[in-house]
């Protein structure tokens, strides 16, 4: 009987409901917080325009609900009316919505038999909203371009972060599933996405511990009514599936449509927004007027690298033994230090082991070890340290896409170019905003015309991605690069198209403003010269980057062999001038040489480099 | 606020064998503290994916993998500190007498912002006492800080 009833007052009102109010309704359908609340595509992306992204029949009151948001309105008034309506547990944003819209103000607590829900918003009482964009991580797929969450404080009370929570939203794989199976299902869509709620200090252990990421943190200006419909609208999307893609619905589109909800009326869904990368949604925040301030959340690595530079060559070499011997303090090397010197000291050596050991386990001389050095951190005076100064914040860097035109000469034959770079950042571009030493290339094309000749394609490449990560007394990592796509090379008698995919392994290094390098290199090739039809190849390549007076140098030289006795070198040196923050002027000159090449070839070229976007 | 620590201690003491019982690793009042985060299942699918594996969690409970704090975690959050590498956190912390984790311990017990200071300094003064041997657990250190904090004038009113 208790479950009809309400049924039966529902099926009562409806009528009056729909019939009086029809023509409103069809309005209320088309409220910005209706459709932010039912996540209705406005226009940003290409797959279904009107309907929702949910895929979930769960998040729906009528069958067709996901296509007509009208008919879920209606549905939903129905369901939510009966004041003891369970549905009003599960929707009380869309509660809210209807009950405000349509003026149910009658009754005073209309959540008060939502248990579940009760207990939920008391533990997320929430009164601060922030953005955090972990930034970029080269060496997982799905992270480098950064990732984004929010973050919800339970007050405005600095230095509780650690208790505030995340709002995630990922692709939920299954633990078993490989890392390249996950970029096909990425990118062709096959994952469910779901929304999560963490502890935020786990997410600092992932990001500023695991994975050495700088945390940038954007405190939003929600009111607290806005923020409460965001709360309120979150509870609804539990356990619900959305289509996760990597491209266009991935994790920096579905924030915006939950701060949509918080505050509608936002262009920020309604222009294109087709492979959402997370600083432009940093960009879109700001343009919707919706940032209060920034804070930068240093990784543990540049924390380390932060008091290392605080000691001087010999102590850093007495911290480096202390790692491995924390008996050591008690000599008289040690004991001569400033009691703050070996402070710092034991502070970086314990934060080397920590570093070093981070995806491994602990054996007891290691826990030994640890608690040693923290002995010797506690027993002595903690000296003044400079504070970690911030970089620029990646939204001030360049734009991501780039168009460039170009001159040059190759011997004795001058050629024009046109280039466009989809996305994002070379290692010689203005790097304000961006990691030094890292660059990701996405699609990139370049056409040339010589004097007297038809414009032909030089290079496309599909993909290039450059880590370099410099070692020293304390980090070892270890620098990589991966480049694949088409590009003119000699084979054969001249100039062909070919084909290739090319990586390996590094070294780097920092000295000063410099970051010397050298990569071994595997190489497969196909060209119409050569037979088989993929011919592998093996070499090396050296090089330095220079970063001074805000320009950018590059210098490199290599050489590839391959397996039928031909082989190919090239040395190069580039000057980058950045002219304003989204201009850039340059220069490259290089030779390229191979197999009975009669002195090589000699090419330069100036460019004009424009990013937008 | 005794709920609180009641909590803590009883976990502290009940967790210790189920530890490493299935679905108990890498979580609870009885992780030795200065294990680092291997266990940390999230991480590896956390590393591929910038996700969940799976078991995405919604609020009730911590959201780590088999980490189940959900009731401390109603009690101010002081169960955070139960999910492994955190208390090693407010460890390093402790050694140096300031630091996030150590202040969001004590924003998680309750203790108001002018007595945060003193807190920290009794909590640095005492780091011997409080990790006084590489096998010690979350639950022990959780348990030490609470008699300290009974025999400090100012600290008592917060336990």
């Amino acid at each position: 009987m208790r479950a009809v009833l309400p049924v039966l007052i529902a099926v009562l009102l409806m009528p009056t409901v729909s019939f009086a109010d029809a023509p409103d309704l069809k309005e209320l359908a088309e409220h910005p917080r209706w459709k932010a609340l039912l996540h209705v595509n406005q226009g940003a992306t290409t797959r279904g325009r009107g309907h929702s992204y949910v895929e979930d029949e769960a998040f729906f009151l009528h069958p067709r609900g996901k296509y007509r948001p009208e008919q879920e309105l209606r549905a939903s008034i129905k369901a939510l009316r009966p004041p003891d309506s369970p549905e009003r547990c599960r929707f009380p944003a869309r509660y809210r919505f209807l009950a405000e819209s349509l003026g149910w103000d009658s009754e005073r607590e209309p959540l008060a038999h939502c248990d579940e829900y009760q207990q939920w918003r008391e533990m997320i009482p929430g009164s601060r909203v922030v953005m955090v964009f972990p930034a970029a991580y080269l060496n997982s797929p799905s992270s480098m371009f950064g990732h984004t969450l929010l973050r919800i404080d339970s007050d405005d009370d600095d230095g509780s972060e650690w208790l505030s929570w995340a709002i995630n939203f990922a692709a939920q794989v299954r633990p078993d599933d490989n890392s390249l199976f996950y970029i096909y299902r990425g990118l062709a869509g096959g994952y469910p996405g779901q929304f999560s709620i963490v502890p935020y200090a786990q997410k600092i252990q992932e990001y500023g511990h695991l994975e050495n990421r700088d945390i940038w943190e954007y405190r939003l200006n929600l009111e607290p009514e806005e923020t409460r419909w965001l709360l309120e609208h979150l509870w609804e999307l539990q356990d619900i599936n959305f289509d996760y893609y990597f491209f266009d619905e991935n994790c920096s589109f579905r924030l915006l449509e939950l701060l949509e909800v918080a505050r509608p009326g936002n262009d920020f869904l309604k222009g294109w927004r087709f492979a959402e990368i997370p600083v432009n949604t940093v960009r879109a925040l700001y343009d919707a007027d919706m940032v209060a301030g920034w804070r930068y959340r240093p990784s543990k690595a540049v924390e380390l690298r932060h008091r290392l530079e605080q000691l001087d060559v010999p102590e850093q070499k007495l911290a480096r033994r202390l790692a491995d011997d924390p008996a050591l303090a008690e000599t008289a090397e040690y004991r001569a230090l400033e009691p703050e010197t070996l402070h710092l000291a034991a502070s970086v050596a314990y934060q080397y082991l920590r570093h070093h050991h981070r995806r491994h386990d602990i054996d007891a001389d290691m826990r030994q070890r640890n608690l040693a050095l923290l002995h010797i951190v506690n027993e002595n005076p903690a000296p003044e340290l400079p504070e970690i100064k911030s970089p620029v914040p990646p939204e001030q860097g360049h734009g991501t896409k780039m168009v460039a035109a170009t001159g040059g000469a190759r011997e004795d034959t001058g050629f024009g170019e046109a280039q466009f770079r989809w996305t994002f950042h070379d290692w010689l571009d203005r790097d304000a905003g961006f990691f030094r030493g890292a660059g990701i290339e996405g699609l990139n094309l370049r056409i040339r015309q010589y004097e007297r000749h038809r414009p032909r394609l030089e290079q496309l490449d599909v993909v290039r991605i450059r880590s370099l990560a410099p070692r020293d007394r304390f980090l070892k990592p270890v620098s990589w690069f991966v480049h694949g796509g088409l590009e003119r090379r000699q084979a054969g008698e001249r100039r062909r198209l070919v084909r290739q995919l090319q990586g390996g392994p590094g070294l780097a290094w920092r000295l000063g403003n410099a970051k010397p390098h050298v990569f071994a290199v595997a190489r497969m090739e196909n060209n119409s010269a050569w037979e088989p039809l993929v011919r592998a190849g093996g070499g090396v390549r050296a090089g330095v980057l220079y970063y001074a007076g805000g320009f950018q140098w590059g210098a490199g030289t290599g050489g590839v062999y391959f397996s039928n006795d031909e082989y190919r070198h090239q040395s190069d040196l580039t000057l980058n001038v950045p002219l304003a923050r989204n201009h850039a002027l340059r220069a490259k000159v290089l030779h390229q040489g191979w197999r009975d090449d009669d002195g090589g070839e000699t090419e330069f070229r100036l460019s004009w480099r424009y990013f937008f976007d | 606020m005794k709920k609180v620590f009641f909590a803590a201690a009883l976990l502290g003491a009940s967790v210790t064998a189920q530890a490493n019982a299935p679905g108990g690793p890498g979580c609870g009042w009885g992780n030795m503290i200065f294990d680092g985060q291997s266990g940390l299942p999230a991480h590896l699918s956390a590393t591929i994916v910038d996700g969940t594996s799976g078991n995405a969690t919604f609020g009730m409970t911590s959201g780590t993998n088999g980490c189940d704090t959900s009731v401390p975690l109603a009690y101010h959050g002081s169960g955070l500190f139960a999910m492994q590498g955190m208390m090693e956190e407010v460890a390093q912390d402790t050694a140096v007498g300031d630091g996030e984790a150590l202040t969001a311990l004590s924003v998680s017990m309750g203790i108001a912002p002018e007595d945060r200071g003193h807190f920290k300094q009794v909590m640095h003064a005492n780091f011997s006492e409080l990790f006084s041997g590489e096998e010690v657990t979350a639950g022990e250190v959780m348990q030490k800080i609470t008699e300290l904090m009974e025999q400090d004038e100012k600290l008592a009113t917060y336990v």
